[in-house]
């Protein structure tokens, strides 16, 4: 097994307001060893921990992605954390949280980390994790597209504010319809185990229905009985990146090969390397899950079926 | 400073923290786990540690050397016997050799015998290899030889250990041209300010090549030694890297499963003015043809130099084939005095990369002013063991990869 020495860069996103400085300040309480980059320096807490401050900046690419100027400030702070632990300026750190901009797809985030070959020997994308304020729905509903691609992108969603809602289901269920696997936790002020979060494991296995939501979002899994070739599953994912990279808000999971099993990681049109990973990486049986802005399951499986078929 | 690595606890050994190159664990009888280490100077010369819980690492046995003059540096356990090597500062004096003790009980470790190796040419053994119960293959002097350069005096020597209480020399060999009689010419020696003799260091033999041994030979290179006549060792290829580089070639380690030969320098100058002191990939899938294919990427010299002390490579964890330790041929660890511990993955050995550190702030008192990690012991748990040479003693770690 090669073992991954790069450092996790979990990722909080949601909208202003929704709790995420609050679920930020208390991870940094228990977790000493991480360097938190926040768009501006604010509440977060700077004791035992390294704080950077970046602004975001954002471009359109010409594919329709959105994607981090190339050396943009995020990357040179990833960047230069790297560089000083290298040469033993700074103590060192086990992992860095990034918290985005209230209305931050954290589509480009992820696809800093992959896109930049130079950053990701260095680090790897850790759990998405999307705060989201149980009672504003409206605030939601106002910004659809981005709330919608908040949660989807989402490994864990932390629920916030549950103390001023009496009924959270409604939104445990728009949340469920958008993103099927995700790990959902009611917290109050933020409290919220760290583990539950920081080892959260960025793959999934859950099979699950395809689901079709308002708008168009597609949520679907594929499994893989047999072992497939390595080779012919990236030629896979690279066709399925070239024709619809854009509206692949996440594509996750893992899947046997003929040495293993790989992670699957992807953010729109780009993806992790394949990495062969231990087979207690993964819970039950091997799938990939997408989740779509309009790519239909359908359509992707039968790409599956003659690629496979063809070669 | 730290990657990956989580220090679980440091001990200082109760105040001798100063601690040579010899690092072996016992797994006794009562089921604990014992961390057997050697000191680098007087006056200490060994000292047990019980290292079950690597969170609280207790001393169990600290023993003296018989005089000032001398130091173990090195030491090997296999089973229930432990080697401990026996070097003196000037020639001539004992003891100098190595000596066998019953460590079955580690609080209270009898001596069984002593391997005489003093003379008048002589500075006794620097470093040994045993890991069978059966054999002691070490870099020491033998008093029937004189070499003609005084620096040269430790040679490669094999020494049956069937019979704990009767050490039996059965081999040797040494780099031809460096030893009175021989008919090869003296090799050439590097610049006086790094010449630091051709002869051996480290002298590994493994059970999956028994009659294999990879041999450090300091100035000289690294050898792979045929030994399938114990009394007749002969040299089957031979790597060397100096000149143009510094000398001090170390550890050679096999991968035999990869086809590689992973090699260490030493860096024996303060300052890094010895630089560059490298971890090295060799293919060696032909062993008669060694090729060297990569480096270990180190830190950058200039902001480890100035830090105090030594820096660059030095002790590979040896994947030693005893109950206890840890094997692989995917991760190289190695210590790098003050620039500390540091792990590889070298899955793709034309790429090898860095994957966790630690660096530990200086011990107090440091003399160096730095920590400077001297050699690495990595258990089946997981657990990295490194101690310091200076005095920081003994430093638990968790590798989280």
């Amino acid at each position: 097994m090669i073992p991954d020495g790069r450092t996790p860069v979990v990722v909080v996103t949601g909208f202003l307001g929704s709790g995420k400085t609050t679920l930020v300040n208390h991870l940094v309480k228990s977790q000493a060893e991480s360097l938190v980059i926040v768009n501006e320096y604010g509440d977060v807490p700077v004791d035992h921990v390294l704080v950077e401050g970046v602004k975001e900046e954002a471009i359109a690419l010409p594919n329709g992605c959105l994607c981090c100027h190339v050396r943009g400030d995020l990357e040179e702070a990833l960047m230069g954390a790297a560089l000083r632990r290298r040469r033993g300026e700074i103590a060192g750190f086990d992992r860095v949280i990034v918290e985005t901009s209230g209305l931050a797809d954290p589509g480009p985030v992820a696809q800093t980390l992959y896109n930049d070959h130079a950053l990701s020997r260095d680090y790897k994308l850790g759990p998405i994790v999307t705060v989201v304020d149980a009672a504003d729905r409206e605030a939601r509903q106002a910004s659809a597209d981005i709330a919608r691609s908040q949660i989807a992108a989402a490994d864990v969603v932390v629920l916030s504010k549950v103390d001023r809602t009496a009924d959270f289901s409604e939104v445990r269920s728009e949340i469920a319809a958008l993103n099927p696997t995700v790990e959902c936790i009611a917290a109050q002020y933020g409290a919220v185990e760290p583990h539950r979060i920081l080892e959260t494991k960025t793959g999934t296995d859950h099979v699950f229905q395809p689901a079709q939501h308002g708008g168009a979002i597609r949520s679907f899994s594929m499994r893989f009985e047999r072992p497939v070739r390595k080779a012919l599953l990236q030629h896979f994912i690279a066709t399925l990146v070239e024709l619809r990279g854009k509206d692949l808000l996440r594509v996750k999971g893992f899947v046997p090969v003929e040495d293993g099993l790989v992670a699957v990681q992807g953010v729109r049109h780009v993806f992790d390397r394949l990495r062969n990973v231990s087979p207690s990486s993964k819970r039950g049986e091997p799938a990939l899950v997408f989740i779509t802005n309009g790519v239909e399951q359908g359509d992707v499986q039968a790409l599956w079926t003659a690629m496979k078929g063809l070669s | 400073m730290f990657l990956n690595m989580k220090l679980l606890a440091q001990h200082t050994l109760n105040g001798f923290g100063g601690m040579g190159e010899g690092t072996a664990m016992q797994m006794a009888r009562d089921g604990r786990r014992i961390l057997w280490l050697a000191h680098e100077s007087a006056p200490k010369n060994f000292t047990a540690v019980d290292v079950s819980d690597p969170r609280q690492p207790k001393v169990v046995v600290q023993t003296d050397l018989p005089h000032a003059q001398m130091r173990s540096n090195s030491l090997e356990v296999a089973g229930d016997l432990m080697a401990v090597a026996y070097q003196v500062t000037k020639f001539g004096l004992k003891p100098a050799g190595f000596e066998l003790f019953d460590i079955s009980v580690p609080e209270k470790p009898k001596s069984i015998s002593f391997f005489d190796a003093s003379g008048p040419h002589s500075r006794g053994c620097h470093q040994l290899w045993f890991v069978d119960g059966k054999t002691v293959h070490l870099a020491c002097a033998d008093p029937e030889l004189k070499p003609r350069n005084p620096k040269d005096d430790q040679i490669y020597r094999i020494v049956d250990v069937a019979n704990p209480s009767k050490p039996v020399a059965v081999g040797r060999w040494h780099l031809p041209g460096t030893m009175d009689g021989d008919d090869a010419p003296p090799p050439e020696r590097l610049p006086a300010k790094f010449d630091a003799g051709f002869r051996a260091h480290n002298t590994n033999v493994y059970p999956e090549r028994p009659h294999r041994c990879y041999l450090a030979y300091i100035d000289g290179g690294i050898m792979v030694l045929d030994i399938s006549d114990r009394s007749r060792p002969k040299m089957i290829s031979r790597w060397t890297n100096s000149p143009p580089y510094n000398g001090f070639n170390h550890t050679a380690l096999p991968f035999f499963g990869r086809g590689l030969l992973v090699v260490s320098d030493e860096s024996v100058k303060d300052n890094a003015a010895d630089h560059p002191k490298l971890v090295w990939l060799l293919d060696a899938r032909d062993e008669r043809h060694l090729v060297s294919i990569s480096t270990l990427p180190m830190p950058p010299v200039d902001s480890f130099k100035n830090r105090g002390g030594r820096f660059g490579a030095h002790n590979l964890h040896e994947n030693p084939p005893v109950p206890g330790a840890w094997r692989s041929e995917d991760v190289v660890l190695g210590t790098f005095f003050n620039g500390g511990v540091r792990a590889y993955d070298v899955s793709d050995p034309f790429s090898p990369r860095e994957i966790a550190y630690f660096v530990p702030p200086a011990p107090e008192n440091a003399k160096s002013g730095a920590a400077q990690l001297n050699d690495v012991f990595v258990d089946d748990r997981g657990i990295v063991f490194t101690v310091d040479r200076g005095g920081g003693g003994l430093y638990c770690l968790e590798m989280k990869v």
